[in-house]
């Protein structure tokens, strides 16, 4: 346990020496909110009241899977440069390997994510522990199953880091566009609900609203939502699990 | 290009479908839907001509600009080959798109494209090159003074989320001027892509003459653009040739 830390607290290191991103990624979320959100939250108020805090939560879900593919890609990095070979020489297991990249993909995630929900709860008037608490739960589920996703598809980089990439930004397209992160479900049009329902993202998005009270008739049963959630958490996570144990062991370094 | 093309297909029959549920207003006389798509056809120029940018950035990067200063072509050359690719690239991947959006509006809009439409959307051509030019300039500027590690790609997203943002391709002029401070509303008047959203919406799909004002202020404002990029990517090349580094 204490190697598995250590190896994801080297990990955490590197990422927090990237303030930059941080720093970008919190500006352009206040430019995207203050634009964007306000002025579309003008044009659909009379479909969606209060448009711009759905709006805000399904920007955050957004940056929740960003941060999760950056753990797909952080480990594909990890492998066609040659140093997966030297983790795997370390004396930590497959599992504790897997275990550190995901802390690191959930301080990736919390440290983008926990400013911008705190500055939207402030702003809205809606700031309080136990919201933010859940919310930052809801999405953290999320955030682990999209790693888990992104993993799991990361033995196809083993191939080619092409098809890795353009496969990645079309999975993203479908997943965002098809989801409920900008749109609430009932506007979609009939022939788009059955994709919709199969990207996490629709799931996740509607959770973290519930929880901070969104009006529910726009939302997914939360239960439902919730059981989704936590289970492609656990089912990808296992994938996952078994695709480093198994096809790691061949990955050539590029 | 499939992928960019499948983000762009996606923005325009998911996300401008749905949007076009939710804003029932007209904006003069365009469901938002039919307000939606042109300005997606620039996002698409946007994206296609600042991959400029990114293969300076891994030419510079990965040593292959030491291999390109080896060729007999003089450096401006290469500069203007660079800035030119994007141009092309910009216009084939949006007129890829422009064809697509036809089809779109034919079938889902609520009106049929005027033919003249199509011929404006031709003349139009050499401008939207021209507007290709002006943003793989300043990719090229970015990738230029990224120095260090992945700071091209801080540049490229602040640019991409900052142009697209502020600009009239998600929201009509008046709303912006109407709730966001007067500077705001100037800087989306007058950047490029809602310039040649604007041009594309009134006349490649509305079938109205070219509105010259808007023309003349798109190639002045991307024409700089073309410039700043090919100076700053000159200069780098060419004390790459001095000094052997940048």
């Amino acid at each position: 346990m204490n190697r598995v830390l250590t190896l994801a607290a080297y990990n955490v290191r590197i990422l927090l020496s990237e303030r930059t991103w941080f720093f970008l990624a919190w500006a352009l979320f206040g430019l995207q909110i203050a634009v964007y959100g306000s002025l579309m939250s003008k044009l659909v108020s009379t479909a969606v009241p209060n448009y711009l805090f759905f709006y805000a939560i399904g920007l955050m879900v957004i940056t929740v899977f960003d941060s999760g593919a950056d753990v797909g890609r952080h480990f594909v990095e990890h492998a066609h440069e040659g140093e997966l070979p030297y983790f795997l020489s370390l004396p930590v297991s497959r599992g504790g390997f897997l275990a550190a990249q995901a802390i690191y993909g959930v301080a990736n995630t919390m440290i983008k994510v926990l400013p911008p929900l705190i500055g939207v709860l402030w702003f809205v008037g809606d700031l309080t522990v136990q919201g933010a608490v859940f919310a930052l739960i809801s999405m953290f589920l999320l955030g682990l199953g999209i790693t888990g996703i992104m993993v799991s598809m990361s033995f196809i980089a083993f191939k080619s880091v092409d098809i890795y990439s353009a496969f990645l930004a079309g999975l993203s397209a479908l997943i965002v566009r098809f989801s409920t992160v900008f749109y609430p479900l009932i506007f979609m049009p009939s022939f788009y609900t059955p994709v919709s329902v199969f990207s996490p993202l629709t799931y996740g998005a509607d959770l973290t609203r519930w929880v901070l009270g969104f009006d529910p008739k726009f939302l997914l049963n939360p239960i439902l939502a919730a059981a989704v959630v936590t289970g492609v958490a656990v089912g990808t996570l296992s994938l996952s699990a078994r695709i480093v144990d198994k096809v790691i062991e061949g990955v050539k370094a590029a | 290009m499939a992928v960019l093309i499948s983000l762009s297909l996606s923005d325009m029959l998911v996300v401008g479908l749905v949007y076009g549920r939710l804003i029932p207003t007209k904006f003069a006389g365009l469901t938002y839907f039919q307000f939606l798509v042109p300005g997606i056809v620039v996002v698409g120029l946007f994206s296609a001509a600042t991959d400029t940018g990114r293969r300076i950035w891994l030419a510079l990067r990965e040593g292959v600009v030491q291999y390109y200063l080896t060729l007999p072509i003089r450096t401006g050359g290469l500069v203007g080959a660079y800035i030119i690719s994007g141009g092309l690239g910009g216009i084939v991947y949006s007129g890829a798109l422009l064809a697509i959006a036809y089809l779109a509006l034919s079938f889902l809009g609520p009106t049929a494209i005027p033919v003249q439409g199509i011929l404006y959307a031709l003349v139009l051509i050499p401008f939207l090159f021209v507007l290709a030019t002006g943003i793989a300039g300043l990719a090229a500027f970015f990738a230029s003074i990224s120095r260090r590690g992945e700071m091209y790609w801080v540049y490229a997203q602040a640019l991409q989320v900052s142009m697209v943002t502020i600009s009239t391709v998600f929201y009509p002029a008046q709303t912006i001027a109407q709730y966001l401070p007067a500077p705001v509303a100037t800087i989306a008047e007058y950047n490029p892509l809602s310039l040649a959203a604007g041009v594309l919406r009134n006349s490649a799909f509305g079938g109205n003459p070219l509105d010259t004002g808007a023309l003349t202020n798109l190639l002045s404002t991307s024409l700089p653009l073309a410039i700043l990029g090919a100076l700053a990517y000159w200069t780098i090349l060419r004390t790459i040739r001095l000094k052997g580094k940048p």
